[in-house]
């Protein structure tokens, strides 16, 4: 099959059941086309698992854990997504064109997961690795618990930014309402911005003059005791 | 887990349809019992009451109901009715003219029939809860008919209590007539504001957690805050995770915990017309797509501590039409 004949795909979500849905988006994708599913409804569990080299472009919102356990397909939602949008992704890249839902990334581990509206609460939360870009602003405590990757705020960061960050960065352009605990805020190397502005340049969103704040763990957390317990409560 | 779910009309129309609607596309979330809270036209005179008691008593209960009734001077305003099933339980809706003594102690004698259990009271709102999933109990208790402004509604997986459907959602705040909640989440701290709220005199009667909340939020109100206030204080004085709607009778409301576990998404117009559940794919059960939501916004109430009144335009309009007059 050549370039020419891998021709767009349609699926149609309505009120049709998700597995089946989902096995045509897995059927077409397999034998080489560019699927465009149609009638979302904000349904759950919409893209799941998709594999290598697909091509999926979701015509509306869609409900939870959208893309989720991606391993290298390309994804767009073109108006909102729901709850765990992307969870525990291996790799590819998923863009919403609106706003995140909450507990994007959640767990992800590779790839990258680009939202050009607001984020939720906890995005990027117990991430392993990969990249988050949020073009808008960064939801209540985001990154919570992450272990590595980045996540990368253009806007402004809301409360308890970065709480109980284990490892991983959370960069923010805008202002930050409050950091979470055990966080500390480091002046970024320029070797480290240089890295960010590759990533950033690739979407097309480089820029010289960002104020950026990285947010890195404390590694208080890491020696936890019980005496300090006190230290960890939030409210 | 819980789904919620709420509704307000600008004007009055077939609220138990869009309930029952916005609640199965919420049936995943807990489908041991579905239960609605609905406002149809608001009464001048009486209230309406509703009920589930043992079927088998039933006309025994009736009688002894009737009796109280008129030790405290008031009466059925039309026949009693209810459903037809064959279930252990039965639903019954009566029609009771004011009762000359007090409210409160009407009530507090009504309350006391074993196996005839209030669920609701008030000049408009009543309260249908029952076992199965929103279209078990639409069917059953022909809630699509309902007319009426605004409405909420629960799809329970129970966490706290039994299940039954006396201990599903939504909670009438007795004794205030006409308030209501749903609530998805679990306190925590429930039972301490309710020894406290026991010993200053009022009645619960089930041990769910949710419970808790109409009766608290009615008794910050009677002792003089605003509604916003009582749902700021809420946020701090209920420990837990969780996102509630309130209903009064001329407004829907909602709270969220600091920790803002609890999804909740709202389509509103610029005519007071709401849709709100905690899914997305529940309100596009009635805003199905773009043409749908044109002029129309679309908030996400996800972030932490998030409080929020919505005025039933229908009945604001009515009651400042009323203040004109007098």
């Amino acid at each position: 099959m050549t370039a020419n004949e891998r021709t767009e795909v349609t699926v149609e979500v309505a009120e049709r059941p998700i597995r089946e849905i989902n096995a045509e988006i897995r059927a077409a994708a397999a034998d080489g086309h560019a699927v465009r599913v149609t009638d979302t409804r904000s349904r759950h569990n919409l893209g799941v698992a998709l594999p290598e080299g697909a091509v999926v472009t979701f015509e509306g919102s869609v409900g939870y854990y959208c893309g989720g356990l991606n391993d290298g397909a390309t994804i767009t939602v073109e108006r909102n997504a729901g709850w765990g949008t992307g969870e525990a992704m291996a790799s590819g890249r998923i863009t919403v064109e609106g706003y995140s839902g909450m507990s994007v990334g959640a767990s992800m581990r590779g790839g990258l997961i680009h939202v050009k509206g607001d984020s939720g609460p906890r995005c990027g939360v117990a991430m392993k690795g990969g990249d988050i870009v949020i073009e808008g602003d960064l939801g209540f405590l985001s990154g919570f618990m992450a272990h590595d990757g980045r996540i990368i705020a253009l806007g402004d960061a809301g409360e308890a930014t970065g709480d109980s960050l284990w490892g991983g960065e959370v960069w923010v352009a805008g202002s930050i309402k409050s950091l979470g605990v055990d966080t500390n805020v480091v002046e970024p190397e320029p070797d480290q911005v240089a890295a960010l502005n590759v990533l950033l340049a690739d979407l097309g969103l480089e820029s010289a003059d960002r104020d950026w704040k990285r947010i890195v763990s404390g590694q208080k957390l890491w020696h936890f005791e019980s005496r300090d317990a006190s230290a960890w409560l939030m409210i | 887990m819980c789904g919620i779910a709420g509704r307000i009309l600008a004007l009055p129309g077939l609220i138990g349809a869009d309930l029952v609607e916005l609640i199965q596309a919420q049936r995943h979330r807990g489908a041991d019992s579905t239960g609605f809270g609905m406002y149809g036209e608001p009464r001048s005179d009486g209230y309406m009451v509703r009920v589930v008691a043992d079927r088998d008593d039933l006309s025994d209960h009736l009688e002894t109901f009737l009796d109280i009734a008129r030790a405290h001077g008031a009466d059925y305003i039309g026949d009693p009715t209810w459903d037809d099933a064959t279930t252990d339980h039965v639903s019954v809706r009566l029609v009771l003219s004011n009762p000359a003594s007090s409210f409160e102690r009407w009530l507090a004698d009504a309350d006391f029939i074993d196996g005839f259990e209030i669920q609701s009271v008030g000049r408009s709102l009543e309260i249908i809860k029952d076992l199965g999933d929103g279209y078990e109990v639409a069917d059953k208790h022909g809630i699509r008919n309902f007319v009426g402004t605004h409405g909420l509604t629960n799809a329970r997986m129970a966490t706290e209590s039994f299940v039954s459907p006396t201990a599903s959602h939504p909670f009438w705040a007795r004794p205030y007539p006409d308030v209501a909640i749903v609530h998805n989440g679990q306190l925590t701290n429930y039972y301490l504001l309710r020894d406290r709220l026991r010993r200053a005199g009022y009645t619960f009667k089930t041990d769910n957690d949710s419970e808790l909340i109409a009766i608290w939020l009615s008794d910050q109100m009677a002792n003089g805050l605003t509604i916003e206030q009582s749902l700021t204080d809420s946020v701090t004085k209920l420990d837990g995770c969780f996102t509630y709607i309130l209903a009064t009778i001329d407004s829907m409301a909602f709270a969220k915990d600091p920790f803002a576990i609890k999804p909740l998404v709202a389509v509103e117009e610029v005519d007071g017309t709401m849709a709100v559940a905690t899914e997305e794919q529940a309100v596009r059960k009635i805003y199905v797509d773009d043409d749908d939501l044109a002029g129309k916004a679309m908030v996400n109430y996800d972030g932490p501590s998030l409080t929020g009144v919505w005025p039933v335009p229908a009945r604001t309009a009515a009651i400042a039409g009323a203040g004109v007059g007098a």
